[in-house]
């Protein structure tokens, strides 16, 4: 038995050897009078550049650093680091970084400092949107409606359970019942919380003042032991998946990855709406008239100014994040690259292929901001 | 110069070097920590407010959720760590001794964001379905479970604490432990003692790798960040039951340094919350080597 069962395996052996370096042989011939076929210049210019911060946009960056880096067969090689946007920002400010990502734009005084050290360049790259999330067992996802004023009182501590007459108002086909409302927030620091606390600010007035909007803010609703603080996205996620009768707000893509139930939320214009690709866009396009030149400061126009953009079908909270760059570079090889990638980026970056789950592509309008950015950038 | 010479000059350098590396990480500590203990003085740490909008940190929550969640998991871990010692080196069979002890040292070198994610997502609602809540409906007249509970507050992030912490005091315990004379345990077999009575000597015998072990896992304790920042509710209010959500110095850490350069005064302030835990470390490191000595001596 064992004697002829041997050649048998090793007849296999062979043969599925064969059948694997030749399928592998046919592969890099495909794929390289592929490559042949789209490349058209020839290289010029090859190298690496670093970048680091905004942990919200990191799997976008990972997935076109590597697009690109495959596209340019390696010729150029984008680094990111998902460090935070502080972190992001302190690092580029110390000089240590080619480019920084950014939930929020510079603040006014840092960007000041730069302007008189050569110049900055600041553009959306992307755009985000927040939803509202709850865990009411009796209602279905996409029902409950709620206003900006609503979900600041909540937060505030003024509106402690599910039955209140504010809540019954926009809601009378649902049976809404007398628990109370555990409200969920991010305990790091974090963009999510700058541009979901901007919202806040901006319809409610007593937000503004009693709280304010920054990465971490002190909440009022947990002085009244009905706070709960999750840390990161996926913590919110899980705090408001095991309290029945809470509220979060998380990054949309983790709630469907998650299976949150969404609630929907009253528009500037009256309308009820959910994050979608429609009405993010339309939100995107309300604020273009608004938003700033590259080479200007953003830190009053974004995100207190981007929140709760008009328009009929817009989506109230939506976020943007940033690319910071110089506008002076010492070496050319970096100038080049950066142009070309970030060139990349806000045309071929924002078609459905490359942009991941979870993230709106820009607008060509607003991408237009960066592309017109890019050409400010030189050597000394 | 001699090969003795070599060795002891290489051991006295690098004994300086470990203590070169403990005095640089406390005058980093103090140095960048200065600006929050020059702005707010002792409010620092006697106040609870976390308001970076208004620049105003005032650790005392976490001072005290640190305290808490730790001595806490040391007296949840104490009777388990010596358990699981005692049974590993004396009562399973010889062939499943190793198994045992591979399986808890393990437990041991698995990375802390492993036991947050499972503590977060497993056991935060069991201890909260099945534990939490039958305490606060059957004992919430007493203070320290009338706290209506959530599944992530102090006493998880304690109960998770001991589970990390188990195997660490357990195998100092264990080693010490298998390191008795086996002529001490005869003799003791031989005046007629039961296995109880000698296993109560054996562990008089240890005491001081007990001690040991325990202060080791104290420390692993009160310097957990990930884990702790997973389930411990990370709300900044000072606690006045077990099942009230909290803070502690490492989680507040894990939480807001990412961000913090983005405000002039939160690096001091988390810096400044390093050097408490250092400070709180040192000192109950202290009591404890002069607990160890006192118990050495009396024995």
């Amino acid at each position: 038995m064992g004697i002829s069962k041997k050649p048998l395996i090793i007849v296999i052996v062979a043969i599925v050897a064969v059948l694997a370096s030749a399928s592998m042989i046919a592969m890099s011939l495909i794929q390289s009078t592929m490559t042949q076929a789209t490349t058209t210049k020839p290289p010029e210019i090859s190298g690496i550049v670093n970048g680091a911060g905004a942990t919200f946009l990191n799997p976008q960056m990972q997935a076109w650093a590597s697009k690109y880096y495959e596209l340019t067969k390696g010729r150029i090689q984008v680094n990111y680091q998902s460090i935070g946007s502080g972190a992001g920002q302190a690092k580029f400010r110390e000089g240590v970084l080619d480019f920084a990502g950014s939930d929020p734009p510079l603040k006014a005084d840092i960007y000041q400092e730069f302007k008189e050290k050569g110049g900055i360049i600041q553009f959306p790259i992307i755009i985000g949107t927040i939803v509202i999330v709850h865990n009411l067992p009796n209602v279905e996802s996409g029902k409950l409606k709620l206003t900006g004023e609503i979900v600041a009182k909540i937060y505030l501590g003024e509106i402690m359970y599910w039955d209140d007459p504010r809540i019954k108002e926009l809601n009378p086909e649902l049976d809404l019942p007398h628990e109370k409302i555990i409200a969920v927030h991010r305990s790091d620091g974090s963009g999510t919380t700058r541009v979901f606390t901007a919202y806040l600010a901006k319809v409610s007035e007593e937000w503004k003042n009693k709280v304010g909007s920054d990465f971490t803010v002190s909440w009022p609703v947990d002085q009244l032991g009905n706070g709960v603080g999750g840390k990161g996205n996926e913590g919110v996620a899980a705090a408001v998946k095991q309290n029945p009768y809470s509220i979060g707000y998380v990054e949309t893509a983790y709630a469907y990855e998650v299976g949150l139930k969404t609630a929907l939320i009253r528009n500037r214009d009256g309308n009820y709406v959910l994050p979608t690709r429609e009405t993010v866009e339309s939100a995107a396009k309300a604020l273009v008239q608004i938003l700033p030149r590259a080479d200007e400061d953003w830190s009053n126009v974004f995100p207190d100014e981007t929140v709760d953009a008009p328009g009929r079908e817009s989506y109230p909270i939506t976020s943007y994040s940033f690319i910071i760059l110089r506008q002076v570079y010492d070496d050319p090889v970096k100038v080049a690259i950066l142009k070309e990638f970030f060139h990349w980026v806000l045309t071929e970056g924002q078609k459905d292929e490359n942009v991941v789950r979870g993230y709106e592509p820009l607008p060509p309008e607003v991408a237009k901001i960066g592309l017109d950015g890019l050409e400010l950038l030189r050597t000394a | 110069m001699s090969s003795g010479k070599i060795f002891y000059n290489t051991l006295t350098f690098l004994v300086f070097i470990s203590l070169f590396i403990v005095i640089a990480v406390v005058i980093s500590l103090s140095v960048t920590s200065y600006p929050i203990f020059l702005r707010d003085g002792l409010f620092f740490i006697s106040k609870s407010v976390w308001n970076p909008v208004k620049e105003e940190y005032g650790i005392l929550p976490a001072l005290l959720g640190t305290l808490i969640t730790s001595t806490l998991a040391v007296g949840l871990a104490t009777p388990l760590a010596i358990s699981l010692a005692v049974f590993s080196a004396e009562i399973v069979p010889p062939r499943f001794r190793a198994l045992i002890n591979n399986i808890s040292d393990l437990m041991a070198s698995l990375p802390s964001v492993i036991y947050g994610l499972w503590g977060l997502f497993i056991l935060a609602p069991i201890l909260n379905e099945y534990i939490m809540i039958p305490l606060h409906r059957y004992l919430g007249f007493i203070p320290l479970f009338s706290t209506k509970p959530v599944p992530t507050n102090l006493f998880t992030a304690s109960v998770l604490l001991a589970i990390m912490i188990v195997p660490f005091a357990s195998s100092i315990i264990r080693e010490a432990y298998s390191a008795i004379p086996y002529y001490l345990k005869e003799a003791a077999y031989s005046i007629g003692l039961t296995r109880w009575e000698v296993i109560k000597i054996a562990i008089g015998y240890v005491k001081s790798a007990i001690f040991a072990g325990l202060f080791l896992a104290l420390g692993r304790a009160m310097g957990e960040t990930v884990a702790v920042a997973m389930v411990v509710g990370n709300i900044f209010n000072l606690p006045k039951s077990l099942f009230d959500m909290g803070y502690t110095i490492p989680s507040l850490i894990a939480n807001q340094f990412p961000n913090a350069e983005a405000y002039n005064y939160m690096v001091p302030a988390l810096y400044g919350g390093a050097l408490m835990l250092f400070l709180i470390g040192l000192v109950i490191n202290f009591f404890g080597l002069y607990l160890i000595k006192k118990v050495m001596i009396k024995s």
